[in-house]
């Protein structure tokens, strides 16, 4: 019997060929993104397991007070002195281990190169079983060892046994290479290529770090950056939750509640998360999911494609009512009868996920080529999921119009009566409803999506990002003293228009802020304030007008600021006027607001000039309120502006100028839009990725579209062959047509809109600066289904308005 | 009315030329009541779907109220077509998403008649043909007899002055079957041209002549009731 089923099954996919290919098409496109939303969901969250202890490593994060207005909910890190209370007060854990990362030139011989090095405590060595190639994990016994990769060995020293040897950090510190690993393999966190990439290549001990950098991570409650992970092992029979509760009371014990920073005011707790969640930790930082919305979209094409699949095979399996009931004629029980059409279903969904993997097998390495990821199909682990996901989209897509056509009469259905009349037309009509709703939808977002992003990269135009060169890493200590010989050095190139120093530039996710008041004796309940150290140029350089006062120069004294004076003109931007409590910009100038730096004292600014709002960070945050001052030491950045005609061998000039002042120190350079396209890839990764999904989902609703609309033409053509004996024009029975497929679609479109419009919100939610309701869009995405599916039926209706009467009224 | 000169229609495949229709000449005036009989294959569908404009000869001449319709377009066929000529099939070929009421006003739909006097049209002729009372019921629900009634309202809904039926009482009972013969032969009595193809002899006899066709041939002609 079954044998019988499956051979009907083949029988009837090559009887109707068009349809067969469009579902099969349809499902082999709803799996391949399935599958490889799964493969990748899987494969971003399962990094570092190769680790041998990493099931029992956890992170520490930190969650933030939202009222601290700095764009991201969470850290993926906290404050460096918060390991060593781990380890003070909680014996029972077998190992905690901090990693800082810095940036530094560093020098072997003639070889300079700008590398980023992680300072480590050395249990990081117990956590993370790594691939010594040479010595062991004594190489930290010191404080001048340093263990390197191979990579990095093979960079400096060539063929070179690199034990014992030298290298230099910027020009100043030795240290003494002691080990080298082996490079960590690719899905590991200490490779995540989002945004934050920072591969292991060089381990300084950590006790080494305030001797090289001053910073004193031990008591350290004021700083946190992305990247510099607290890391905790577990003995077996602890777990996440009795970790949790004790860095609850390790944050309400000792975290400090004075003070500069008030951490306790930032960080309003932490949070442990299992080692599997480091690769992934950035979109919980900025709060996208977008590990889990990429594997629910991919769900979601792959229902769509069902859908697609229930709606084709509703109708074509009504068209088989003959057949049913000349089986229920000889005997056939519902249960035979549903088991054949499920295996029918079941043939097709096999032959899909056949040419899915297929297709999987193809991209796969394209993909892995382009991202640098290592994702691939491990047949043998995945093969249970592979069957049960063919059995459950078949059954699934199948079970409707099996159930439908196997409940027929069998004397009606040897008549032909099952398929007529008005409730059959209206099956059709919520299939061809349910298809536009999801293309329309899924469109609307999209367009929202693009709109929104579109948004942001013209918000960003305020500043000329593609006329601003920028140089980094210019704190180093024996750079600063060269500064304005640097300075008049590039002022010297042609098309060189302006030079500003600063400590920071535009969309650098940087939140450098403190408490500031108008209230001497109650500094704590100010504003949080962020701030910028620039130089007397920096608001020509970015066009930011001064609305009030004047802007502060080098030819005023109490305008640079010296630590010791404790106190500084300043300037302020519109908001940070008004948030202080100045009635205008101009009722500002001359005002005062202070800063409590605990035991440095009390550091009053006063307002010289208040400049136009401009949003700093750009992108997702909203404008914030920012002072500007100046002060001689700690400018990382310069910021050259070019004319808009300079020639492509300008960055050639400016290196060339850069190395008259700082031979020994290789020039890092990048245009501002660089900086921009860095941060702004997120967001243009995610709406290209849902964009590909979108588009996937319109193909397959358009097959489907494109399907019913056949199938409704072919079961019209009796209809069709009527009216036109009865005087019917093709002009007629093409309007006829297209006017009844689209009586669904224009009911099913303002539920497509408002659908599409409510799931959009979520994305528009996240960003300061939204476009406004996109009814454009939303009209945009309405018409575009509409003439889809007048073009789509038009098709159809103009071949079937062709057709002669006679050939489709004939005897029965 | 009808006046076809050497009618002739073939159909050729690849390798075989079939004459459906061979050199054909037949003349019927307005009133008439022909039957047009013979053996399955014989081209009497053919003949009928000619005179009907849904189909063209491949030779011959074919004027229609003295208009020669021979190379007329498609367009120009159906314009024709639906001023003068009424439709009854063997298998009916209702829609079956419509009622009865909305079959019937089917027909008046592309001549342009607005709505009210349609709607007073199709009351009228239910009345006629006696289906009123089944006016919001569907194609399925009815009997056979029933829907050919319908039917025979939509074909002469429009005032055509010509009913071309073909096989009319082929899927019916001996009653409806009558039934339907009757309700023709009023028509004809009230001024109406009917062409009807037919195997029955009994049904035959309702027609005033008979022409009967063998291989695409006219054998016989013959006035029958005069």
């Amino acid at each position: 019997m079954l044998k019988s089923y499956i051979k009907i099954a083949f029988r009837s996919i090559l009887k109707n060929k068009l349809y067969a290919a469009i579902n099969i098409l349809g499902l082999t496109l709803g799996l391949v993104f399935y599958l490889f939303g799964g493969l990748l969901a899987t494969y971003e969250n399962s990094h570092d397991q190769f680790f041998e202890n990493s099931a029992r490593v956890y992170t520490i994060r930190g969650n933030i007070n939202a009222e601290s207005n700095i764009g991201v909910k969470q850290l993926d890190n906290v404050f460096s002195a918060v390991a060593p209370q781990i380890k003070s007060n909680l014996s029972e854990v077998d190992a905690v281990a901090r990693t800082i990362l810095r940036e530094f030139l560093i020098s072997v011989e003639e070889n300079n190169y700008y590398e980023k090095v992680r300072f480590a405590d050395p249990e990081l060595l117990e956590i993370f079983d790594f691939d010594f190639l040479e010595g062991d994990s004594s190489a930290f016994a010191g404080s001048n060892g340093i263990i390197i990769t191979e990579t990095i060995a093979n960079k400096y020293f060539g063929n070179k046994n690199p034990i014992g040897e030298t290298l230099t950090l910027d020009h100043e510190n030795d240290l003494t290479v002691m080990a080298v690993i082996s490079d960590i393999p690719q899905n590991s966190h200490f490779n995540s290529q989002i945004v934050m990439s920072m591969p292991i290549g060089v381990l300084i001990p950590m006790v080494a770090m305030e001797r090289i950098t001053k910073f004193q991570p031990d008591t350290d409650w004021g700083n946190s950056s992305m990247g510099n992970l607290t890391y905790v092992m577990l003995p077996e029979t602890l777990d996440r939750e009795w970790l949790q509760d004790q860095m609850d009371g390790i944050y309400e014990r000792f975290v400090p509640d004075t003070g500069r920073f008030t951490p306790k005011s930032f960080l309003t707790g932490f949070d442990v998360r299992v080692l599997s969640e480091a690769n992934t930790a950035i979109w919980d930082v900025i709060g996208i999911p977008v590990i889990s919305i990429v594997e629910g979209l991919g769900g979601i094409v792959l229902l769509i494609a069902c859908v697609n699949y229930t709606n084709l095979a509703t109708a074509q399996f009504m068209g088989r009512a003959r057949e049913v009931g000349l089986r229920k004629t000889l005997g056939a029980g519902q249960m035979q009868l549903l088991l054949q059409f499920i295996i029918e279903s079941l043939t097709i969904t096999f032959f899909s996920m056949l040419l899915a993997l297929v297709v999987l097998e193809i991209l796969i390495p394209i993909f892995n080529s382009a991202t640098g990821k290592i994702i691939f199909i491990n047949y043998l682990y995945t093969l249970p999921w592979l069957v049960l996901t063919t059995v459950l989209v078949g059954v699934f897509s199948g079970a409707y119009p099996s159930y439908l056509i196997t409940k027929t009469n069998p004397i009606e259905a040897l008549r032909d009566v099952a398929r007529k009349g008005r409730s059959a037309g209206l099956i059709r009509a919520v299939m061809i409803g349910i298809q536009f709703t999801f293309s329309v939808s899924i469109l609307t977002i999209v367009l929202v999506v693009f709109a929104q992003n579109e948004k942001v990269e013209e918000s960003s135009r305020i500043f000329p990002k593609d006329q601003i060169y920028i140089l980094d890493r210019i704190n180093v200590e024996q750079m600063e003293g060269r500064h304005e010989v640097l300075r008049n050095q590039i002022l010297n190139i042609a098309y060189v228009e302006d030079f500003t120093l600063s400590s920071q530039v535009p969309y650098e996710q940087n939140n450098r802020s403190f408490q500031a008041s108008t209230v001497l004796n109650d500094i704590a309940s100010g504003i949080s304030i962020n701030q910028l150290n620039i130089d007397e140029r920096f608001i020509e350089v970015y066009n930011i007008p001064l609305i009030a006062g004047r802007k502060i120069t080098r030819k005023v004294a109490m305008d640079t600021h010296i630590r010791e004076n404790g106190a500084v003109n300043v300037m302020v931007n519109e908001l940070a006027a008004k948030q202080l409590g100045f009635a205008s910009s101009e009722a500002a100038i001359g005002q005062f607001f202070y800063e409590d730096e605990g035991d440095k004292g009390i550091t009053t600014y006063t307002i010289v000039g208040v400049m136009e709002d401009r949003n700093i960070l750009g992108l997702f945050a909203s404008v914030k309120p920012f002072v500007f001052f100046m002060r001689a030491a700690s400018y990382r950045l310069a910021s050259i502006k070019i004319s808009s005609n300079a020639p492509i061998s300008i960055v050639q000039e400016i290196e060339e100028a850069w190395q008259e002042v700082y031979w020994d120190y290789p020039m890092q350079g990048k245009f501002l839009d660089e900086t921009f396209q860095m941060v702004y890839l997120i967001f243009d990764m995610g709406s290209k990725s849902l964009a590909t999904f979108s588009f996937i989902a319109l193909i397959i609703a358009s097959f489907g579209l494109f399907g019913l609309a056949a199938f409704m033409a072919k079961q019209k053509t009796k209809e069709i062959g009527i009216r036109k004996v009865l005087g019917a024009s093709n002009k007629q029975i093409i309007q006829l047509l297209i006017w009844q497929f689209l009586t669904p679609v224009l009911w099913a479109t303002p539920l497509a809109l408002g659908i599409g419009y409510f799931a959009s919100q979520t994305y528009l939610n996240f960003f300061a600066e939204r476009i406004g309701m996109p009814y454009g869009m939303l009209i945009l995405a309405g018409l575009f289904g509409l003439i889809l599916s007048c073009i789509t039926v038009s098709v159809h209706a103009f071949r079937v308005s062709k057709i002669n009467p006679i050939k489709v009224l004939s005897h029965e | 009315m009808i006046n076809i000169q050497n009618l002739t229609k073939s159909y050729r495949t690849e390798e075989v030329e079939t004459l459906a229709l061979n050199n054909v000449s037949i003349e019927i005036k307005a009133g008439e009541f022909v039957a047009i009989m013979g053996p399955s294959g014989c081209g009497k569908s053919t003949l009928l779907n000619i005179l009907g404009m849904l189909d063209t000869a491949t030779l011959g001449h074919y004027s229609f109220k003295g208009e020669d319709v021979v190379g007329y377009s498609e367009a120009k066929l159906g314009v024709i077509r639906k001023q003068n000529i009424g439709f009854i099939f063997q298998n009916f070929n209702l829609i079956d998403e419509l009622s009865v009421a909305e079959n019937i006003e089917l027909a008046l739909l592309y001549h342009n008649i607005k709505s009210p006097e349609r709607k007073n049209r199709v009351t009228a002729v239910m009345d006629k043909v006696g289906i009123t009372h089944r006016a919001k019921h569907m194609p399925n629900q009815l009997s056979g007899g029933q829907q050919q009634r319908v039917a025979v309202a939509r074909a002469v809904v429009g005032n055509q002055t010509m009913i071309l039926a073909d096989e009319p009482t082929g899927n019916l009972d001996t009653a409806h079957g009558q039934e339907v013969m009757r309700m023709l032969q009023k028509l004809n009595e009230e001024g109406t041209t009917i062409v009807m193809v037919t195997h029955s002899p009994t049904h035959a006899k309702y027609a005033k002549r008979t022409i009967n066709l063998l291989d695409g041939q006219i054998i016989t002609d013959d006035i029958i009731n005069e």
